[in-house]
């Protein structure tokens, strides 16, 4: 008995690293091939490791790809989405997890509504509207309408649900008012979830394509990713070891963050479903 | 009295109403607003650079939504990305968390190392993997050199300019891209099933693949709903990848159009924003009667 799960457990390993092999095997090829120089990536395109190895990928990602300013306006724009999910999310988490008030399950009835229509309905409608307000190649056109979410709302009332009632109700007997027991005992208690909220709204704006490419038009506002998309479509072949060097950066930031606080991206995409 | 109770339970609930004011702004501003805005411009030929040129048309623009070729055969294109997409990527997700699955009272070290390692293609951008993944692919890349020299293919293949390859390739990549964060979901729904329920069975001899699809998989509902709710809502929505490729054209023989890259072009490029409005309308219908199917199906099967 013991004998075989521990057969099983063998053969589920090396099937894993199999997996681990095709999973990883891009990224290995992505960090060789940024040091590699455009012939040596054109002549062997399976070479595993590069000889003689070149800088010249990562030296020509300041001259080339202007790679500062894009991590730049990246940067302030995550960042500000991130910040103001954080407080407004939490706000409505609160009120929605730990307050009374009239209409509450019907709001919340109605945000869970919300989250079955489709982004695309609003994709053109809200071009159109922020076109006419002048925000196209502003970065408030990709702050502003993202400031409250509601998915992020969600998770967080999920876990401040998990807050007992008394540590509340002893704030409140104390004179505590509600901004106060906001401020002293929920966001201190809920650091984990904003610590999850904080990752997946920061990654999600990192990585965002569509949006930068919709409302960003001169180059010295784009963002990592319309960058590199930009990049790509019009470099000539000499420099595509830039062009490797330059997915190994943009993708690094996000790669370094997961590794040192995995348990909560994790649970960010583990903690849901439809019951 | 009556009032007064009112005013009481108004002021007692005030900082309730207050926290949730700015969801409730925000999407008064940036969802309910621009949909009125995209309802009424359904009805308008509207083209967002020569605003004077603005009229009512009636349904014109639904009509030609619905018998619009190039919308229906981008919808099309997406139904056959996401038949492999679906399939292939749920496939692979089930094994690799059943695996994880049978690890996972083993080494923890090793556990937690593959469930990360596998995670990672889900926090890599799109834009990358579409770079890197279509390099690896290209007709000299090392996935092809090897076909070669094994026999398998006679001559290298550009397959983004095959049109019936291409939706295939771009599943394929996609399929990388998200196989392990659906594992990961699943293995949390296996997680969860009590141990007993397995043993129990593996005791009356049950065969380990009879414990699987007979005890976990039923279990693992929950899981499953949400991943395939997840594909119907996300999946018919592609864009970045056939963008990445093919910019607005959708490549020959527009075999990489999808209706969200079609929406793009009509609105981003040609700016006839009632018409690309229209089309939004209508792919959103369509999305909603997926997802309600999907529901149905998937909950029916209890």
């Amino acid at each position: 008995m013991l004998k075989q799960e521990r057969n099983e457990r063998t053969r589920a390993y090396i099937f894993l690293s199999i997996g681990l092999i095709i999973t990883l095997y891009p990224f290995v090829l992505m960090v060789m091939s940024s040091f590699m120089t455009p012939s040596q990536l054109l002549n062997n395109p399976s070479m595993i490791i590069p000889m003689p190895g070149t800088l010249s990928g990562y030296t020509g990602l300041f001259k080339d790809l202007n790679v500062l300013l894009l991590f730049k306006n990246t940067i302030i724009i995550a960042g500000s989405v991130t910040l103001l999910n954080l407080f407004f999310d939490s706000l409505a988490a609160f009120a929605l997890a730990k307050l009374k008030f009239p209409g509450k399950n019907a709001l919340f009835g109605f945000m869970l509504f919300t989250l079955m229509i489709p982004g695309v309905l609003f994709f053109i409608p809200t071009y159109t509207m922020l076109y006419h307000w002048g925000w196209v190649n502003h970065y408030r056109a990709l702050i502003i309408p993202s400031f409250v979410q509601f998915y992020s709302i969600f998770l967080m009332k999920q876990f401040m649900e998990q807050i007992p009632d008394e540590v509340i109700e002893a704030a409140r007997i104390d004179g505590a008012s509600d901004p106060v027991i906001y401020s002293r005992i929920i966001v201190p208690m809920s650091i984990p979830v904003m610590a999850t909220i904080a990752i997946l709204t920061f990654m999600g704006a990192w990585n965002d394509f569509f949006g930068p490419l919709l409302y960003l038009r001169s180059p010295k506002m784009w963002t990592v990713q319309l960058g590199l998309q930009m990049f790509s479509s019009s470099i000539p072949g000499q420099n595509v070891q830039v062009l490797w060097a330059g997915e190994v950066v943009i993708t690094l930031p996000i790669l370094i963050v997961f590794l040192f606080l995995q348990k909560y991206f994790i649970r960010a995409f583990t903690n849901v479903s439809f019951k | 009295m009556v009032m007064k109770e009112f005013v009481k339970t108004l002021k007692r609930s005030k900082w309730g109403y207050i926290f949730v004011a700015p969801w409730i702004v925000g999407f008064l501003v940036f969802s309910a607003y621009p949909l009125w805005l995209g309802i009424k411009m359904t009805f308008m030929n509207y083209n967002l650079v020569a605003p004077q040129s603005m009229k009512f048309i009636g349904f014109q623009n639904w009509i030609n939504g619905f018998t619009d070729p190039l919308f229906w055969r981008s919808l099309l294109n997406i139904l056959y990305n996401q038949a492999i997409f679906i399939t292939l990527t749920f496939f692979i997700a089930l094994l690799v968390a059943y695996l994880l699955f049978k690890i996972s009272n083993g080494n923890k070290i090793w556990g937690a190392f593959f469930r990360s390692a596998y995670f990672v293609p889900t926090i890599t951008s799109v834009v990358v993997v579409m770079l890197v993944l279509g390099n690896i692919t290209a007709p000299y890349g090392p996935i092809q050199t090897l076909l070669v020299k094994w026999h398998i293919l006679s001559q290298p293949i550009v397959w983004n300019l095959v049109p019936i390859l291409i939706m295939p390739v771009i599943a394929v990549i996609t399929s990388w891209m998200s196989f392990g964060i659906q594992a990961i979901i699943l293995l949390g729904g296996m997680g969860t099933i009590p141990t007993e329920f397995t043993e129990a069975a593996r005791i009356d001899g049950a065969r380990e693949s009879t414990i699987f699809w007979r005890i976990i998989f039923p279990l693992l509902r929950p899981q499953i709903v949400f991943i395939m709710v997840m594909n119907a809502i996300g999946g018919l929505q592609m864009f970045t990848q056939v963008y990445v490729n093919f910019g607005v054209t959708g490549g020959p023989d527009q075999a990489g159009m999808t209706p969200v890259l079609y929406i793009y072009s009509e609105g981003l490029s040609k700016f006839q924003m009632g018409y690309s409005s229209t089309l939004g309308f209508i792919l959103s219908i369509l999305i909603i009667i997926a997802t309600v199917i999907t529901l149905k199906v998937l909950q029916e099967r209890s």
